[in-house]
């Protein structure tokens, strides 16, 4: 066992052990918590849920699709607020541009997995309710841009070299997120093969209350396993970051 | 369950599947790059030393 400071001698560090203690508890709290919301969320989107009437049981998996699409335009929305803080503090405060870089790209990364999600759950519906993979419909199209706009963000990060990318990035990232209303509003404004919204809709659009609220715990899920996927990925960044930091803290002194 | 009912249930399993490989591939790739990043910091500092 890791041996412990006496509280009475050292105060300052045995409230930095048990602050660590505490973080670390809430952080296995919030796993457990979240791995718990997933499996009821699945019971509930399986075994609780009836079948649509209209579609029957490949309605199901709206209760994977809607959820994965709402997560996505939320972390786009955090890359879109870490892109302007960058662009903000870049000059004034390094270390708060920094801190902005990482939310930015972290938001863009998580943000594209759930829209691959949603790219990959969505044509195996359209398979079965319409008869097609694809079609060239407003939302579908929308949506297949705005992933392949964060794709070219990341892609950017990766290969552009030297001090420019993180602000090339940023601009990228807020044009890239002028898409997101755009995909949203899309099967309001343009009327074609992808359903209706079912929130907010024509008069009548709703959801019966038995498939309501397993569509809430499945929201409520992924929404929380999207913040941890979200905060790994900030972690990784900040120490990646660190190291970068460091090297080029220790290749100037080995110059000098 | 009738056989339309039957080809649907297979679509969804098959679209929780690609959900969850998508996800938990994506958690193992943070956990490696999490490890190297860890490596390469645990490098320098013996390397300092």
């Amino acid at each position: 066992m890791r041996p412990r400071t006496k509280p009475e001698l050292f105060p300052a560090q045995c409230a930095g052990i048990e602050s660590a203690e505490m973080k670390k508890a809430a952080i296995s709290l919030y796993v457990v918590v979240t791995i718990a919301l997933m499996v009821w969320g699945f019971y509930q989107a399986m075994y609780v849920a009836p079948s649509d009437a209209m579609q029957g049981e490949i309605s199901r998996i709206i209760y994977y699709h809607v959820p994965n699409a709402s997560v996505a335009f939320v972390f786009f929305a955090v890359n879109l607020i870490g892109s302007i803080g960058f662009l903000a503090a870049r000059r004034n405060n390094p270390d708060r541009a920094q801190l902005f870089d990482a939310w930015a790209l972290s938001g863009a990364e998580v943000g594209l997995i759930f829209c691959t999600v949603v790219l990959t759950t969505g044509p195996l519906w359209g398979r079965r309710a319409w008869g097609i993979w694809w079609t060239w419909d407003p939302r579908l199209t929308t949506t297949l841009v705005l992933w392949l706009i964060y794709v070219s963000y990341l892609l950017l990060r990766r290969f552009a070299a030297g001090t420019q990318m993180q602000t090339l990035a940023a601009v990228l990232g807020i044009f890239g997120a002028l898409d997101v209303p755009i995909v949203y509003m899309s099967n309001r404004w343009w009327r074609t093969q992808h359903p209706a919204p079912v929130f907010g809709g024509a008069p009548g659009s709703g959801m019966a209350a038995s498939m309501l609220h397993p569509f809430l715990w499945n929201m409520l899920a992924w929404f929380c396993w999207g913040v941890l996927v979200l905060g790994l990925r900030y972690r990784v960044e900040r120490k990646h970051q660190e190291n970068a930091a460091e090297e080029a803290r220790e290749a100037l002194e080995s110059r000098a | 369950m009738d056989q339309a009912a039957v080809i649907d249930h297979q679509y969804v399993i098959a679209a929780y599947t690609v959900t969850w490989v998508l996800q938990l591939g994506y958690l193992a790739w943070l956990g490696f790059k999490w490890r190297a990043e860890k490596r390469a910091a645990e490098r320098r500092t013996r390397v300092a030393r």
